[in-house]
């Protein structure tokens, strides 16, 4: 089984995992790592899609859609009909 | 006897009948809500106003005549990951707790065109990632049968209230065994129907290519009334499939069980089955064979590997399908940050719970460099074998009968140290999922300590006529089982 690095994929996550937490987590990923590892021999098999299995898009055409205001109600903070982030260009 | 106790199809008929109107329906249900909900705690939401206006609506074109759909007056309640115009929809998530959509997912919207009056909003574990509804951030949800128990999960309050007579009917999500698994525990009916065969719409996305919505009712009869207002393609979910669903109510009936030929697969009968529930099973596929079915011992040798591709392939999903909670256009948004960076990791971290936390991690790492081929490329592969496995004995089997889970309902707290023993109660059900097939849950006894058992059925691609069928049939040898007492 590999290494896991937890603090690694709760960055990548984008989850905070502090020191208290870290040590649970760990134990609980290798745990459930070691229990998903019990794979088959896949070798012989060859991933394909089904040509039968057609996906059917709509027409791409315009139509109507969700007012901005509406959408904008949910949002933790917004301004001007646009959501507000901190600021990420100096 | 009280409106709340009948079933989905004798509501309907009293209706039509004039012998009650659907707001009596809908305000019996609301009082068993009223005396109930302190024990069984399956409601996040009640909606009390808009089901009375749907059901006063359904009343009056009652009186003027109009021909009503059959399910027409008959109340129900929905899961709360299932978008409600107007209404909380949470997940049982902080991350959610603010959450009112602005638009109703297409289930909804057929519900409502069929005067459906919306009971409320069911709990779940968060974002349906469990298997007892102990993983909801708001509340622990009970099973009516034994109230220090779980309900089961993800869908333990749809399945709770039904037991509990709270509703007639409600409807869930299953992406590995969220409404059957919840359906044995709570002794319902649950149905999870083949992958496209109900718009995904409007459901918050767990695992896209596992996750279908489905139905929770009292008897086969009810689950087929539901499923058939469900089902159909819609153009806002490109899975979804085109063909003819047929009124699945309508015929149920008419069944030969001379002419069912029953798989059971030994792989599902093994020692991690506990004997009282094996015993169950096997007494009802005696019953069956006794009516005539032929049963047929057949194999599927990878069963053994189907957890371990489930929980790669739902987590590698999850995890992509959870990143769009970032403090930005909905939910929840941490109150100290620093940066943007800083802002969606605080709001995620304070937002999620340790189960979602965990299958987003173990997504990102079986996704992440060096490991895909390991993990997801070889889950994915082991998928095409358990689907072709299915898919050979379908050759010998109309369908293949197992056992629901292996055990009946656990002891609140029993299983929530170790979520390894919490993805075990999935095993019967995860397969169905990862080949996209129809499955069932249909109630087969009590164990010793009066917990119901569930046995499930599992058809070909869009088959659910023949599990309705025969789970219609079953019930008439089986008889009524006792109902929880309250």
């Amino acid at each position: 089984m590999p290494g896991i690095d937890v603090k690694k994929i709760a960055r990548l996550s984008r989850l905070l995992i502090d020191n208290s937490e870290a040590e649970h987590f760990q134990r609980e990923m290798e745990n459930i790592i070691a229990m998903v590892e019990r794979l088959p021999d896949t070798s012989d098999i060859v991933l394909r899609l089904n040509p039968e299995d057609k996906m059917e898009l709509r027409a791409d055409k315009t139509g109507p859609s969700l007012k901005r205001d509406e959408l904008l109600k949910n949002a933790p903070q917004s301004e001007a009909g646009c959501f507000v982030v901190p600021k990420v260009v100096e | 006897m009280e409106l709340y106790e009948y079933t989905a199809a004798e509501l309907s008929a009293m209706f039509r009948a004039g012998e009650c109107s659907a707001e009596e329906i809908t305000r019996s249900a609301l009082d068993r809500i009223n005396t109930a909900e302190d024990k069984i705690q399956a409601f996040l939401t009640v909606t009390e106003e808009n089901a009375l206006e749907t059901a006063k609506s359904a009343d009056k074109k009652f009186s003027a005549g109009e021909t009503l759909p059959p399910l027409a007056g008959i109340p129900i309640g929905i899961k709360d990951n299932i978008c409600t115009n107007g209404i909380l929809t949470t997940c049982a998530s902080k991350i959610l707790g603010n959450f009112i959509p602005p638009y109703d997912a297409t289930v909804i919207k057929k519900i409502k065109t069929h005067y459906m009056p919306i009971l409320g909003k069911m709990n779940l574990d968060e974002f349906a990632m469990g298997s007892s509804c102990e993983n909801s951030y708001f509340k622990k949800t009970r099973n009516p049968y034994d109230t220090e128990r779980v309900p089961g999960g993800s869908s333990g309050g749809c399945a709770a209230a039904v037991s509990a007579g709270e509703v007639p009917l409600a409807l869930g999500s299953d992406t590995g065994g969220s409404i059957r698994q919840p359906a044995s525990y709570c002794g319902n009916v649950g149905l999870k129907p083949t992958y496209g065969s109900v718009s995904r719409y409007g459901l918050v996305a767990f695992a896209s290519s596992l996750d279908q919505i489905g139905v929770f009712a009292k008897t086969a009869e009810d689950a087929a009334l539901l499923y058939s207002v469900i089902c159909g393609k819609d153009e806002k979910d490109a899975t979804s499939v085109r063909r003819e669903y047929p009124d699945f109510a309508a015929d149920i009936s008419n069944f030969d069980c001379k002419k069912l030929r029953a798989g059971v697969p030994k792989e599902y009968f093994g020692p991690g089955i506990d004997g009282e529930v094996r015993d169950s099973v096997y007494k009802a596929i005696e019953l069956l064979k006794e009516n005539g079915a032929e049963i047929r011992e057949i194999s599927l040798p990878s069963t053994d590997y189907a957890l371990s591709a489930y929980y790669i392939i739902a987590c590698a999903e999850a995890s992509s399908n959870l990143a769009r909670f970032d403090g930005v256009k909905y939910g929840y948004r941490s109150e100290k940050f620093e940066n943007l960076i800083d802002m969606y990791e605080r709001s995620r971290s304070e937002g999620f719970g340790d189960e979602v936390k965990r299958r987003i991690m173990l997504g990102a790492f079986v996704l992440s460099s060096g490991y895909i081929d390991a993990y997801y490329n070889k889950a994915k592969a082991t998928q095409a074998l358990i689907s072709r496995e299915f898919a050979s004995a379908f050759e010998q089997a109309d369908l293949i009968i197992t056992p629901t889970s292996p055990t009946t309902a656990f002891k609140l707290g029993e299983k929530t140290a170790d979520p390894l023993q919490m993805y075990a109660s999935d095993i019967c059900t995860v397969t169905v999922n990862i080949a996209g097939l129809p499955g069932l849950n249909v109630p087969c006894g009590l164990d010793g300590k009066g917990l119901p058992i569930g046995m499930q059925f599992v058809g070909p691609h869009f088959s659910e006529e023949i599990l309705l069928k025969a789970a219609h049939f079953y019930e008439s040898l089986r008889g009524e089982l006792p109902r929880a007492l309250l």
